[in-house]
């Protein structure tokens, strides 16, 4: 007698019990009674549904009986045994869904054979999904990209380059296709030197949402891409120079330092915005080399540079190098002024606290801290004196201008410590109370939290919101729509700012800039 | 396998919809988005976690789209728009979320959901929590559109 007699007749307690008792064993016997009740359901939904999934266990031990049932007539039964056979790995059930999914027509059973198959993942399946590459339907196609990266099948490089290149990016700016994002993270998961030398060729790619999965999935490759990249560093444009620095730097790898070096050996660095990407790359790393090199950045008469060397340097200092910048703001003159300006506004507090110990370089800080408008730089420098403790230091604590109060504020965004720390500096500098965001959305926080500013200034790549977004979200909030909006961008190309003018961008300026051409573009901004 | 996971999720829209608020779905090309921000009138979000993945699914709609659905639904008998709209997204969120892990856990998937949250608000916006990039997934009704968005990471 099968545990299933009866089975309608039973109250739902006990249909359960039996269900569960079947489902733990995993008794063949009862599969026919099983497909009796998946073909003539009880009409209790959670009944009915445990059904399935006790079915489901039943042929989990049961290979034969899913490669047979792979070609019932009972489609819902077929569909179960597609994604059993998937789930449980079942190698015989490959062959025959392979051959299903040469002649399959609907695209949903389709998307179920192929991701059983990709479980299963046979060691000919390469070329079943190869197939599929070119699809119609996006998402199979995209599972095809999945897999071939998983195979790392070099025969579907060629679709997948392609596909990547196809993405379009005149309709929309922050999307792009799922065929071209798994494109590149099948190039990425196959890792051969053509795959990565491709995403490494394709760094600037020209729509933002697709560039930015290509600088995370080189990031992932990490190492292996540094080589592809470095080759930008003489051969690339602008665009490409910045973005290989950016990456090299978020992959942190000593051999991308020792490349950084030589970059600017060679001479490759000349470009003041390249500059500034390879030294904030340098900081990022921190080898013994990438210091040295971080010092002699301490020569740079840029200021944006110069705070992207002092960011480096707050982050790694070590004793020795600490002598160095001691030594370059006590010889006194422009140069040593422009260090201790850099080390106040980059609000290098460590460093601050270090280089303070010397008299004549602690005096020379001051001086610049004094000259600062900035309410939150002079209060963290205050705080940082009081902490050292010494009868100086109190007294210099003492001695700091007390902040002016702002009437005027301005929301800045960017990705960028040592760019927030520039704006902030300009902005409290001019009298203008400072709101600073390290993305869109949290700058769009501020108007949704009812902050109005006078002036926008913003980004355009960032994280999480970027800076197209962030404008084009502005424009549409109320008391937002007239406000003028700045766009800081090292974006070269002419036809992103066209993207960024029809977003509601009121004017642009390329990073890195003088301090004096922000605040000039800000007075004529604000109308004086 | 993001795409195995969103399979589920649009075909359950898809049958969900079109048998509570009769309005036939029609998919548009699904992308990815780099923002973690999903934009419309009414948004219903659930969280799902299992399979050792966590992430989220949201449903917006706009606003035309919503409320035909309610009509639809409850037919003359609305009683307070914004709550009836707020109910009803609700509802259909979770039986989505409900009839797409059902699907899943056929394939051994099994996540559990969370209770869907409703967000209203012309054009609001709201925060996936994965740092992976987003799938959407636009459909386009008679009556105005909706996107289903995911984010698993």
């Amino acid at each position: 007698m099968s545990k299933l007699d009866g089975f309608h007749d039973k109250d739902f307690l006990e249909q359960v019990t039996i269900l569960n008792e079947i489902a733990s064993s995993r008794d063949s016997s009862t599969l026919n009674g099983l497909m009796d009740l998946f073909e003539n359901p009880t009409g209790d939904t959670g009944v009915d549904y445990m059904v399935v999934n006790t079915l489901n266990a039943v042929l989990g031990a049961n290979e034969d009986a899913v490669i047979q049932g792979l070609h019932s007539q009972n489609l819902a039964f077929r569909t179960l045994c597609i994604r059993t056979a998937g789930e449980y790995t079942f190698p015989d059930a490959a062959e025959p869904l392979a051959e299903m999914a040469e002649d399959e027509t609907d695209t949903d059973r389709l998307a179920e054979i192929l991701a059983a198959l990709a479980k299963i993942h046979p060691a000919n399946g390469a070329s079943i999904f190869r197939a599929f590459l070119g699809h119609d339907d996006p998402m199979i196609a995209s599972l095809a990209m999945e897999m071939a990266g998983a195979y790392a099948d070099s025969q579907a490089v060629i679709f997948l380059k392609a596909a990547v290149e196809a993405t379009d990016a005149t309709h929309s700016y922050d999307q792009c296709d799922i065929t071209t994002w798994k494109a590149i993270d099948a190039l990425a998961t196959m890792a051969t030197p053509e795959a990565i030398a491709f995403l490494a060729a394709n760094v600037h790619h020209k729509n933002p949402t697709a560039r930015r999965i290509i600088t995370d999935a080189l990031v992932r490759v990490g190492e292996p891409a540094i080589a592809h990249l470095e080759s930008h560093y003489g051969q690339g444009d602008v665009d490409q120079r910045i973005l290989a620095c950016n990456i090299i730097g978020f992959i942190g790898s000593r051999k991308g330092a020792d490349g950084l070096v030589q970059g600017f050996d060679k001479g490759y660095f000349t470009e003041p915005n390249v500059r500034y990407a390879a030294f904030e790359a340098l900081g990022r790393i921190g080898t013994l080399k990438g210091l040295v090199c971080l010092v002699d950045g301490l020569m740079e008469t840029d200021e944006l540079i110069l705070m992207a060397v002092v960011t480096g340097l707050e982050r790694h200092a070590a004793p020795g190098i600490l002598k160095t910048i001691s030594d370059r703001i006590a010889e006194g003159g422009e140069r040593s002024s422009r260090i201790a300006h850099a080390v106040i506004a980059s609000r290098a507090l460590r460093l601050f606290q270090e280089l303070y110990k010397d008299e004549t370089v602690g005096t020379a800080l001051l001086v610049e801290l004094k000259k600062s408008q900035d309410p939150e730089i002079l209060s963290d420098f205050a705080t940082r004196l009081e902490e050292i403790g010494t009868d100086r230091s109190k007294a210099d604590a003492a001695s700091l201008p007390k902040p002016k109060t702002a009437t005027r504020k301005a929301l800045a965004a960017d990705d960028s410590k040592s760019m927030l720390a520039l704006y902030r500096s300009i902005l409290t500098d001019m009298g203008i109370e400072p709101l600073m965001a390290v993305n869109g959305q949290e700058a769009y926080a501020y108007v949704e939290a009812g902050e109005f500013a006078d002036v926008v200034i913003t980004d355009m790549n960032m994280p999480v919101m970027d800076g197209m977004e962030l404008v084009g979200k502005l424009r549409g909030s109320l008391g937002y729509e007239d406000v003028p909006i700045l766009m800081v961008t090292t974006e070269s190309e002419g036809s992103q700012r066209e993207m960024a003018s029809k977003t509601g961008v009121t004017a642009f300026l390329t990073k890195p800039f003088k301090p004096a051409d922000l605040k000039a573009k800000l007075i004529e901004m604000l109308g004086g | 396998m993001d795409v195995e996971l969103a399979k589920p999720f649009v075909k359950a829209a898809m049958d969900v919809i079109g048998t509570m608020a009769f309005i036939t779905p029609r998919p548009s090309k699904p992308f990815v988005k780099k923002n973690s921000i999903a934009t419309g009138d009414v948004t219903g979000l659930v969280g799902l976690t299992g399979d050792g993945k966590r992430g989220s699914v949201s449903i917006s709609f706009s606003k035309q789209c919503a409320v035909a659905m309610v009509k639809n639904m409850l037919g003359d008998d609305i009683q307070d728009i914004v709550s009836d709209v707020k109910d009803a997204v609700g509802e259909i969120t979770n039986m989505i979320s409900g009839q797409a892990r059902a699907g899943l856990s056929e394939k051994g998937l099994v996540f559990q959901g969370s209770t869907p949250t409703v967000i209203m608000g012309d054009n609001h916006s709201i925060s996936h929590m994965a740092k992976s990039p987003i799938m959407a997934i636009p459909f386009e009704t008679d009556e105005g559109g909706f996107t289903i968005e995911f984010c698993f990471e």
